[in-house]
């Protein structure tokens, strides 16, 4: 079974093409593209990493991460975003995020964090 | 001598010579007075006797008591008046004559007596015009000497006035000039420090008041240049110190600006970068066909451009690939070595000599280590590329004070220019070929080590090479802020 990868990113033309990469390299993934579905979305179907924006209309990408650890802390979160200054990064790690990556990314570096990343949600789990 | 006891000796002096010159008048009028009183009696002497020779006359006329008791009467006060003044005659006529005239009366007195006897009228009248004569005489030497003195104080007035006019003048001239010309040189200091000239200091004379003066004058001269000098280097720092801050402020300015735009421009770039992506996945699972060569080939084109400009964006918001974002303690020759390891290929590759002076006993410093890391690797890749094959790169590191390392990379490529020193700090100034640098390699250099409480210097001369300084302080207290 593929590593559950969740996108959540207000850009719907690159949430949608990642989701189709990711997919096409064996993942199992879905892309939200608004905010306030993201925490339904990860309590219908817990995945194993989330991919997630910052900054979004609604709801601030900081705000989702701190509720997604406090329902499930096993699940690990990439910060994915084009704004990323030092006090979202400190404050990212802080909350315990797995990386904090800058837009664009390379598609074998973004893979590679992610099975990392899979790997160290299923040592949580165990 | 002071001006005080100059003053009070020339006052003294004119009185003591007005003293000198009344007692003198005075022993003068005294001695005239005097004088005046032997005159008047000489005078007297000489009339006494014409009035015995008057009585002498009418008794020889008219043989009568009266005419003789007169002339015995008038003789007898004549003789009481050359007694009286015996001692002046003495001194006028000498003695002799003072003796020969005191017989002559003694004679003229005899015959007197024995006027009815024959003969002695002849002898009596000649006796009579010798006492007549020295009468004259006696009043005419008198009044002589009366007119001796009044030419002598007249003469001695003369030279008085003379003495005082030529004294006093130099007396007079030598206090003005003493006091006038030290007041003048003076004035004419002040003038040349007023219009803000401090070359020479006045020359001290003397001993009196004015030197006090002068000396006091030029220790104020010596304050006031110092003061002035002071002042000068305030505000000369200070109009450094706000150029300095200006360009700060536009830095910061610009990185802020550039910032924005590179978050901006980050979305689309991600959604090109995924499309294309898209496009080669599909591609690469895709069978041979015509195109698909040429397909892969422009979409890798497209990604390597994406890649540039991801670099661009990247670098202006100073992202870091490391996630030690906290401070550490650590040493930079730690760093300087670490840096150099990370270039050792470019290095070996472009023979370059590297020259290492890195002091042993540097303090460590407190600050984001990565962010240090980007700084050395940013300058010392800039010498790299600066310099020919085989050039020479030289790193030293320094303690400033115990408060500050100071690290200086220098190498021996073409320098910089002088007007474009000025502006290899600012973002997307570059001096090397398109696509070759994104020009921001500095200016993030520079927004980090500032952001980091530290400093960063360029000394360059043309032909010769480029230092770059950096001084971070030992302990910072603005570490990593944005």
């Amino acid at each position: 079974m593929g590593t559950k990868v969740l996108i959540v990113d207000d850009e719907v033309e690159f949430a949608t093409t990642l989701c189709e990469r990711l997919g096409l390299r064996g993942y199992e993934t879905r892309a939200i593209c608004v905010a306030q579905d993201a925490l339904p979305a990860v309590k219908s179907d817990p995945p194993d990493v989330i991919l997630l924006d910052l900054k979004m209309p609604g709801k601030n990408g900081i705000e989702i991460l701190m509720t997604v650890k406090n329902f499930a802390p096993e699940i690990e979160v990439i910060l994915l975003t084009g704004h990323m200054s030092l006090d979202n990064k400190l404050e990212g790690i802080k909350l315990d995020a797995f990386d904090c990556i800058l837009k664009p990314v390379d598609i074998k570096e973004l893979t590679g964090k992610i099975d990392k990343a899979a790997e160290k949600s299923k040592l949580n789990r165990e | 001598m002071k001006i005080r006891d100059k003053l009070f000796l020339a006052f003294g002096f004119y009185i003591f010579l007005a003293v000198v010159l009344g007692f003198l008048a005075y022993k003068e009028l005294q001695a005239i007075a005097t004088r005046l009183v032997l005159v008047e009696t000489a005078n007297d002497i000489s009339n006494n006797f014409l009035e015995v020779r008057r009585h002498e006359k009418n008794f020889l006329l008219f043989r009568d008591k009266d005419s003789l008791q007169e002339l015995k009467k008038n003789l007898e006060k004549f003789k009481n008046n050359i007694n009286a003044i015996g001692l002046e005659i003495v001194k006028e006529m000498g003695d002799d004559d003072y003796r020969m005239i005191k017989e002559a009366i003694i004679g003229y007195e005899y015959l007197t007596d024995r006027i009815n006897e024959s003969g002695s009228i002849d002898n009596m009248r000649s006796m009579a015009r010798v006492i007549q004569s020295f009468a004259e005489n006696l009043s005419k030497k008198e009044m002589e000497k009366i007119s001796a003195l009044l030419t002598n104080s007249r003469l001695l007035f003369l030279y008085a006035i003379f003495i005082i006019l030529i004294v006093g003048g130099i007396i007079n001239m030598k206090l003005a000039v003493g006091i006038a010309r030290p007041l003048r040189l003076l004035e004419k200091r002040t003038r040349e420090i007023a219009a803000g000239s401090f070359t020479e200091h006045v020359e001290v004379k003397g001993k009196d008041e004015l030197t006090s003066l002068e000396v006091a004058f030029n220790e104020m001269e010596d304050r006031l240049r110092d003061a002035m000098q002071s002042l000068e280097l305030a505000v000369k720092r200070l109009h450094q110190k706000q150029a300095q801050l200006v360009e700060t402020e536009k830095l910061a300015t610009m990185g802020k600006f550039a910032a924005g735009v590179a978050h901006e421009i980050n979305n689309p770039l991600a959604i090109i970068n995924e499309k294309a992506g898209l496009m080669k996945d599909i591609l690469d699972m895709s069978e041979d066909s015509n195109y698909k060569e040429k397909f892969l080939g422009i979409i890798h084109s497209m990604l390597d451009n994406v890649n540039r400009c991801r670099t661009i964006t990247h670098r202006i918001l100073g992202f870091s690939r490391r996630m030690d974002i906290t401070s550490s303690s650590f040493s930079l020759n730690e760093t300087i070595n670490e840096v150099l390891e990370f270039l050792e290929r470019d290095i070996e590759y472009k023979n370059i000599h590297m020259g290492l002076q890195l002091a042993p006993d540097i303090p460590e410093i407190r600050s984001d280590k990565g962010q240090i890391q980007q700084v050395f690797l940013n300058i010392v890749k800039n010498a790299i590329d600066a310099v020919e094959a085989g050039g020479a790169i030289d790193i030293s590191t320094t303690v400033k004070a115990e408060q500050a390392v100071v690290v200086s990379i220098k190498d021996n490529g073409p320098g910089i220019p002088e007007d474009v020193i000025k502006q290899i700090f600012e973002p997307f100034f570059t001096t090397k070929a398109k696509g070759k640098g994104t020009g921001l390699g500095l200016s993030i250099t520079y927004g980090i080590t500032r952001n980091l409480g530290g400093n960063i210097f360029v000394k360059s001369e043309v032909g010769k090479g480029t230092t770059f300084i950096v001084e971070m302080p030992v302990n910072s207290n603005t570490l990593a802020g944005e």
